[in-house]
């Protein structure tokens, strides 16, 4: 230990970091989720009421209901149109650090300007896309207010921000198969459907099962998306995630608990549970996966 | 330069030490210190207060120090913070009308404005305002900065086409009640397809739940929002949804149905006119003003405390009663529409004045006298919390279309369940 100590203490910047900044506040939150505490009075122990609370709260279950639909609806068109451009810029001779850059411009931009640009978009009386459809005289749709359409806003957001982003990661996968297992699989006289199904799915499992998880775990932490798009300054009205709580994902329900209500306590609660949750589905996730590629 | 690997550990060592002994340093020099401070600060939001009285403020005082900070995001979090952290709390904060309810249980964190002068200037402010920054055992830990009597905004063109009155006084008395109102809509919207009376049916629980001078927890910290006076603002709030002369907007759109002749009313507090005139410019003229049906009521209106770790509360008071003397409170509504708390005021030039968007029209006559007639009710720390459902609620009946009677039963149970979390009776 002696020899190593400047190597420890060149590293320990980001230790010390991480444990001011993220680790005290994840712990903090733990013991958080068993007192009652309003963020400046005195704190109450209550044990495990707060999860008791939790688990009769019609919302918590509504808000876990409609992150999984938003979920579902922005990662399964995101991974497979990130998997088709992938295959589609893997396989052009040209132009090809442009296309990488393209697809990884959505990523980097700022969320919230995304989400007001959108909110612009599918706005019901005069957003673009209803202005398109008046103009070919088909009925214009309440995007903003529908229940189902709402989390099809939110998903598509979701999804044109990260499809690029997951299709990098596949591009890196396509290149890494040896070429010789293509050239091979045509002299057995595949075709590309055949060469696609039999040979870069199989060997871009393991990549695919990256990203399903990192998509779970992003996808599940919707926040920003509905916060921006259903924020109002009415100051009596605070975001309750867009009308009929359609857009109320987890994330925006402990925000709400925390910082509108001062009810900090349950918040914590409301995190932890859904920190399980989460685990819970990474873990179905990962044996899914798995699974297929222990089949011989 | 070619650092060697022990030069370069050596000032390493040393950046680190010297920012841990600045870090050290820092907290000894905050304000909270010796108790007759010349170096103030005070914490406001942007609009909070109006920009040229607090650049007077700085003048006028000359022989103290006062630096001001406009904070942005989220101002509770941010106080909330502060007031933790001793040392970075301001001497002086506004705190917004929809927070003081949740900062009253923990009133000795402020300093009791009795107690440096408040209870002599007391008299010249609307009491209903002071009231909500009262505790229940007679602490006032909030100075009012301006509050917002609710009115109708009405389209006068709009009216004209619709064959209804135009002149604000003949609205006024003949739109008086809730369903002469909704009546006058459903000819509105007879006149004019495209136009709506509201803009959503929260709007108008809203208003009614200020009209009452009981909202959803009692003083003996009972829980009341399934009695008759909830009951009735939510039947009469669904009623324009079934009338079809609710515009149903819950978001963003608002500025642009403002603007193209979507809404022919809107019901909202005296700043409120700000957001119209910015949103429709090109409607000048065409608004007017009238009494809100079915009595007073009050949205928004905020406060300034001074926090127990001030440096120097007495004078911070004198900031604070210079800052909101009735003078003062009729140039922060010419420069950033703050309608003020002290009725001595509303005889100032600058109120009594008309107004070009409202076509000259003197809105004082119609904001005036509803705001001193303002019913005074309770709000306990866990109102807003609690009567949040009712608002989603509200909500689902316009985007699902969900029945108004299960969206109720809906709400109350929401509500008692949040009011039992909060420890409400």
């Amino acid at each position: 230990m002696a020899r190593y100590w400047p190597q420890y203490l060149a590293i320990s910047p980001y230790y010390l970091i991480f444990s001011v900044f993220m680790l005290f506040p994840v712990i903090y939150t733990v013991y958080l989720s068993f007192q009652k505490w309003d963020g400046i009075g005195d704190m109450q122990f209550v044990g495990f009421q707060q999860f008791r609370y939790l688990w009769d709260d019609p919302v918590f279950w509504l808000s876990v209901r409609n992150t999984l639909v938003i979920w579902v609806l922005s990662t399964v068109p995101m991974l497979f149109l990130a998997l088709v451009l992938a295959v589609l810029v893997n396989s052009t001779r040209r132009f090809t650090a442009l296309y990488r850059v393209a697809l990884f411009i959505p990523s980097i931009t700022s969320l919230v300007a995304i989400a007001i640009f959108f909110g612009a978009i599918f706005s019901n009386n005069f957003g673009l896309i209803n202005a398109i459809l008046k103009g070919l005289h088909l009925g214009a749709v309440p995007w903003m207010s529908n229940e189902w359409t709402i989390k099809l806003v939110i998903a598509a957001l979701m999804t044109w921000q990260w499809t690029g982003y997951n299709a990098i990661i596949y591009l890196a996968g396509l290149q890494a198969i040896p070429s010789e297992l293509y050239e091979a699989a045509r002299m057995d006289g595949a075709g590309p459907v055949r060469i696609f199904f039999s040979i870069t799915i199989p060997l871009l499992r393991p990549i695919i099962l990256f990203t399903v998880v990192i998509s779970t775990v992003t996808g599940l932490q919707s926040f920003t998306e509905p916060q921006v798009l259903f924020g109002s300054d009415a100051a009596t009205n605070p975001n309750s995630g867009g009308p009929g709580q359609a857009g109320l994902t987890t994330l925006l329900y402990f925000y709400h608990q925390a910082f509108d209500n001062n009810d900090f306590g349950y918040a914590a609660a409301i995190v932890w549970a859904f920190f399980l949750l989460i685990l819970l589905i990474v873990l179905i996730n990962w044996r899914l996966v798995q699974r297929k590629e222990r089949r011989p | 330069m070619d650092l060697s690997r022990r030069r370069f550990l050596q000032a390493a060592v040393l950046t680190a030490a010297t920012a841990g002994a600045t870090a050290a340093c820092g907290g000894g020099s905050g304000t909270s210190g010796s108790k007759d401070s010349k170096n103030l600060t005070l914490w406001y939001w942007s609009g909070g207060l109006s920009d040229k009285v607090v650049g007077d403020a700085k003048k006028h005082f000359s022989d103290i120090t006062l630096k001001t900070s406009v904070v942005g995001g989220d101002f509770k979090t941010k106080l909330l913070t502060g007031l933790r952290a001793a040392q970075t709390a301001p001497d002086i904060t506004g705190i917004k009308g929809e927070d003081i309810a949740s900062f009253l249980p923990n009133a000795n964190r402020f300093v009791d404005l009795k107690t440096v002068g408040a209870d002599k200037l007391a008299p010249q402010y609307l009491s209903w305002k002071l009231k909500q920054a009262t505790t229940q055992d007679g602490k006032l830990i909030g100075f009012p900065i301006d509050i917002g009597p609710c009115a109708t905004f009405y389209r006068e063109d709009l009216f004209a086409k619709a064959g209804l009155p135009t002149d604000p006084a003949q609205v006024s008395s003949q739109l008086s009640t809730w369903d002469d109102y909704f009546k006058a809509g459903v000819e509105l919207h007879k006149a004019a397809p495209k136009t709506y009376l509201i803009n959503n049916i929260s709007s108008v629980f809203t208003m009614m739940i200020g009209q009452s001078a009981r909202r959803f927890i009692d003083e003996d910290n009972t829980f009341i929002g399934d009695q008759d006076h909830i009951r009735t603002a939510w039947t009469t709030a669904v009623k324009p949804y079934t009338l079809g002369i609710d515009a149903k907007i819950n978001d963003n759109t608002w500025n642009a149905a403002i603007g193209n002749g979507t809404l022919g009313t809107e019901i909202g507090a005296a700043w409120h006119a700000l957001d119209i005139s910015n949103a429709a410019p090109g409607t000048k003229g065409q608004w007017r003003v009238a009494s809100l049906p079915g009595g007073p009521s009050n949205l928004g209106g905020s406060f300034l405390a001074i926090p127990a770790t001030s440096g120097n509360p007495e004078e911070a008071f004198k900031i604070i009663s210079w800052l909101l003397s009735p003078e003062n409170q009729a140039r922060g509504f010419t420069d950033a529409a703050l309608f003020p708390t002290a009725p001595a005021a509303y005889e100032l030039p600058a109120l009594t004045g008309g107004d070009a968007f409202f076509g000259g029209q003197k809105t004082i006559e119609i904001f005036g006298p509803a705001a001193e007639k303002i019913p005074a009710a309770y709000e306990a720390p866990a109102d807003a919390a609690v009567s949040a459902p009712y608002f989603s609620e509200l909500t689902s009946i316009e985007a699902k279309g969900k029945d108004p009677d299960t969206a109720w039963k809906d709400a109350v149970s929401q509500a008692k369940q949040i009011a039992q979390r909060q420890g409400v009776k």
